[in-house]
């Protein structure tokens, strides 16, 4: 104890220094205190000094003149003390805290093992890898916080912590550290969370496959429009010399000439052709194949079709006599037979062969009469049909077309259809599909044919017993037609009667007036016995002429 | 050849006026393609809305592209538009 040591605990050196002050003049200054042993000390050996008189007075005057060089030597002593109390803190606050109680438990804890082990906790943190810092860090933390709270209150010696003390903690860093070198592996990032072209195949092959359709629809559509336009510049010139009105939509007030064809799709055109000795009207149909969609042109890759152009010749009554006849390719005649209404009312026979008017093998003939058929088969017609026999799908004429049968659910409809005097002509363009524009000029013989028909079909004339066979005909099918239908007419008769008497009953009930309700109803009564009377009259008349 | 050569077979007088035929039986006859293919991308949308099946959405697509493709233009344009845009999801 004493000024060798300067790590002492700080004690509070207001209370020691009085001690070592009275102590270090005894030590130190032997002189002082053996010159005058009665002397008190200096501290309190003025005061005293003065009570002595005269000899107290020059006694003082020896006291001042040895206690002053005491007094500044105990100063300095104090003072230097005092300096190498301080070292130990550097803060001014701690020295007030302490106690001399305290000083016990805290011989060997410094402020050096507190820094230390936090800074072994953070280089330890450094080597590890950074995915397992979380765990790991807050285990080294905890650790660390444990090392904190253990080291003051087990390590009772002064030196700095042994390697002992980390020992553990080298240790660990090592073996942490092998540990994450081997779990961890590099996982690729799922599918939907990467941002490359691969995750998102299938969409762009659904859009590669809509741009594709979506090319092949604008390519068809421009191809069909361009075949419509170049069929109707190679036809125009013989439809402006027959009829007055060529290319009509019927939404104009007046009767003019569009001269266009209507659009009716991306792969039908129209054209009404009118004003024409003999016939009404003629209706061109230009039906391309599908080129737009692009289903229906793979389909055609498996099956090749050929555009068509349907001509539907509306005659005039009076310019057409009464006959059905037909010529055309076998399955096409076959195929119409089952489907039109009036082939298979009046030509019951399987088409023939129409060698015998020197027709070729692909195309037959039927026909409601064979003098029909020697009547329409001249020379010109057959020039006609065998030069363009590969373009000639159907021609059918016929007094009682009225379109393609129909398919009632309720049975038989309960009157004919109506009739028109038609002829319709069906023709194959060239190509089987691969069609371009100037293979529109291989029809155009095709329309002269129409028109030679058309005049054909006015000139002939079927004689006597072919009228009469005509006749007979037509009346038969309407017969065989009411007979089917008489259960169902009798029905719709029978109901619209009984509709009649209820709405009679209805009108009577709902006049006010009591005075016409008995009039009307009297009315009534008189109408039913005036029936009753004839149908008595009719069953007599019968049974007279049966008798 | 066609014509007489002294007169002329066109009579203006006898003009008709073009009527488009009674739509009555031409949608029956005519092809179901624009109606079964408008059919089935509702369907596929519902399905691909409901169950979460992107390929049912494309096949809705799809199938509302090919409907119009291959539609009579008889039907408004406006109609057309407006069916293309809600069977797309």
């Amino acid at each position: 104890m004493g000024q060798g040591h300067r790590e002492l605990p700080e004690r509070p050196p207001a209370e020691r220094r009085p001690d070592q002050a009275r102590a270090s003049p005894e030590q130190f200054r032997p002189r002082a205190v053996t010159s005058s042993s009665q002397q008190p000390p200096p501290a309190s050996s003025c005061p005293g000094a003065g009570r002595r008189g005269a000899q107290a007075r020059t006694g003082r005057t020896l006291c001042a003149m040895k206690t002053l060089p005491a007094f500044c030597v105990v100063l300095l002593v104090l003072w230097s003390v005092s300096e190498a109390k301080f070292d130990d803190f550097e803060d001014e606050e701690d020295i007030v805290e302490y106690d001399d109680n305290d000083f016990a438990e805290f011989e060997d804890v410094t402020e050096d093992p507190a820094p230390e082990s936090p800074q072994r906790v953070v280089t330890t943190e450094d080597d590890e890898d950074e995915a397992t810092v979380e765990l790991e860090g807050q285990s080294e933390n905890q650790e660390g916080d444990f090392e904190d709270a253990d080291a003051p209150e087990g390590d009772t010696e002064n030196e700095p912590y042994d390697d002992e003390e980390f020992e553990g903690y080298e240790d660990k860093p090592d073996t942490t550290s092998s540990k994450n070198k081997d779990p961890i592996t590099i996982v690729d990032v799922p599918a939907h969370l990467q941002n490359s072209w691969e995750s998102y195949y299938l969409e762009i092959l659904m859009v590669t496959g809509l741009l594709a359709y979506i090319m092949n629809y604008i390519i068809g559509k421009n191809k069909n429009s361009r075949l419509a336009q170049a069929w109707f510049n190679t036809h125009r010139e013989l439809l402006e010399s027959n009829f007055t009105l060529v290319g009509d939509d019927g939404t104009n007030k007046e009767a003019t000439s569009t001269g266009k064809l209507n659009q009716e799709n991306e792969h039908i055109y129209n054209l009404w052709c009118s004003g024409r000795v003999c016939c009404e009207g003629m209706l061109i149909q230009l039906r391309f194949l599908k080129r737009q969609d692009l289903l229906n042109v793979l389909a055609r890759m498996m099956r090749p079709v050929s555009d068509q152009v349907q001509i539907k010749v509306t005659m005039n009554d009076e310019d057409m006599d009464t006959y059905v006849f037909a010529v055309g390719t076998r399955k096409a005649l076959v195929r119409l037979q089952k489907e039109m209404q009036d082939l298979s009312e009046f030509c019951s026979d399987k088409p023939k062969s129409g060698a015998k008017y020197g027709l070729p093998d692909s195309l037959a003939i039927l026909s409601e009469m064979g003098e029909v058929t020697e009547g329409m088969m001249d020379a010109k017609m057959v020039h006609f049909l065998t030069h363009y026999a590969d373009k000639i799908e159907s021609v059918h004429f016929s007094d009682q077309f009225s379109g393609p049968k129909i398919m009632q659910e309720e049975g038989q409809p309960l009157k004919l259809p109506e009739t028109k005097r038609t002829l319709l002509f069906t023709f194959n363009v060239p190509g089987l599909g691969n069609t371009y524009p100037k293979d529109m000029e291989a029809l155009l013989p095709l329309m002269n044919m129409v028109i030679y028909s058309i005049d054909k079909a006015r000139k002939f004339r079927l004689n006597r017993e072919g009228k009469q066979k005509a006749d007979k005909n037509r009346a038969r099918v309407e017969e065989n037609f009411l007979k089917l239908t008489h259960v169902q007419r009798q029905e719709a008769a029978q109901s619209r009667r009984e509709e009649k008497k209820r709405a009679e009953k209805e009108r009577i009930m709902n006049e006010e007036d009591p005075e016409k309700q008995r009039r009307l109803e009297e009315a009534a009564l008189r109408r039913e016995q005036k029936k009753l009377e004839k149908k008595q009259m009719k069953m007599k008349q019968i049974k007279v002429k049966a008798m | 050849m066609s014509t007489n050569s002294m007169s002329d077979p066109r009579r203006p007088n006898k003009v008709l006026r073009y009527k488009p035929p009674p739509s009555e039986s031409n949608p029956a006859l005519d092809d179901p393609t624009p109606d079964y293919m408008n059919l089935l991308g509702m369907i596929f949308s519902m399905c691909g809305l409901m169950l979460k099946l992107k390929w049912c959405a494309w096949v809705a697509v799809y199938c509302s592209f090919i409907s119009f493709a291959n539609s009579r233009s008889s039907e408004d344009t406006k109609q057309m538009m407006s069916s293309f845009i809600t069977h797309n999801p």
